[in-house]
């Protein structure tokens, strides 16, 4: 049972992830499109409605789309309809994520060294061709790749490890 | 989708990467959604490169204040050119209304293009207009050149030493 309930937990993590993705992260009812999706996704799984089991993803993200589409509907039934479609919003942290994950972010930009820095502003940010930068940087395509993975591996062992001694704190 | 995620870690940043920037194709972002949804590994990759993006994108260039000069400098490895961020966060601080005695550090700068010339350009003239001016300090020697080929050296002066400079304002 308990096993259940934290894989149900770790899926309203992705979930809520994706519906913050599509409606923006100043909606208001993120929550309510989150726990809708799950609710249903539940009856299915229960009344065996799921044909592929191996596709749960898919088959979530087929009803996620299906409320947010319902939510949509239901937002603009009185309100009249935009002449231009509105621009998707922007995929950015929400303000208050990004000012408590500020310190731990920048404690693993500081570590990672000035070619690591480089290497990922130049295939994150400038969205460079991984051509250009091997070039750039002179590194062969199976060193770009570990390059790549290593400074990302970092990066992440560094925030968590900050984060972990802030909470601590 | 799946294999692909899998077999190739670049494949797989160059996904999320557009996925996070809404680059990616809605049918080609549909389809990562059904498989993170389900996979805990690549939404984590996810969640951390959206980090790593914010990380990357706080500006690498350090201001400090001697007297009434504003000295700018690259805390990375930096490139003034086009399609470089770098490029932008420097016109946005030194052509700030209140900017107008700066000081930039070119020692991390490797490359400048004529999009970078211009903006320096145009930050002097900046400064000039505002009875202030800019100089530039240790330029690599391919930066150098560059200047010296286009003869800006002869209007924006060039110093070797960052004493010297600060005294000649």
């Amino acid at each position: 049972m308990d096993q259940q309930y934290l894989e149900i937990e770790k899926l309203g993590v992705r979930l809520r992830y994706k519906v913050r993705y599509q409606l923006g992260f100043a909606c208001p009812d993120i929550d309510d499109v989150v726990q809708e999706t799950l609710r249903r996704f539940l009856d299915a799984s229960q009344a065996d409605r799921m044909r592929t089991p191996g596709a749960a993803g898919a088959f979530l993200n087929g009803i996620c789309r299906n409320v947010i589409l319902e939510y949509r509907r239901r937002l603009f039934r009185d309100a009249p309809m935009p002449e231009v479609p509105p621009e998707p919003p922007p995929n950015r942290l929400p303000p208050t994520e990004l000012f408590e994950l500020r310190d731990a972010i920048a404690e693993g930009m500081k570590q990672l060294s000035a070619r690591d820095q480089q290497v990922l502003r130049a295939f994150y940010l400038e969205e460079r061709p991984v051509e250009e930068i091997l070039e750039l940087t002179g590194l062969s395509p199976a060193n770009f790749r570990v390059v790549l993975c290593r400074a990302k591996e970092k990066f992440r062992q560094i925030y968590s490890g900050s984060m972990k001694s802030q909470a601590a704190s | 989708m799946e294999t692909k995620l899998h077999a190739d870690p670049v494949v797989r940043e160059e996904i999320i990467a557009k996925y996070l920037t809404r680059k990616l194709d809605p049918a080609a972002a549909t389809e990562f959604e059904d498989h993170y949804l389900g996979c805990q590994e690549c939404f984590e990759e996810v969640r951390a490169t959206e980090l790593l993006i914010s990380g990357l994108g706080q500006s690498c260039i350090e201001r400090t204040q001697d007297r009434d000069v504003t000295v700018v400098r690259f805390g990375a490895p930096a490139e003034l050119t086009a399609s470089s961020l770098d490029l932008h966060a420097l016109a946005r601080i030194v052509q700030a209304p209140s900017e107008t005695k700066v000081l930039i550090d070119l020692s991390q700068v490797s490359r400048i293009d004529s999009a970078g010339l211009g903006m320096l350009m145009r930050c002097y003239t900046h400064a000039v207009k505002n009875a202030g001016t800019i100089k530039l300090l240790n330029p690599t020697s391919q930066v150098k050149r560059v200047l010296s080929i286009t003869r800006i050296d002869s209007v924006v002066p060039t110093f070797d030493d960052e004493k010297a400079a600060l005294k000649s304002f």
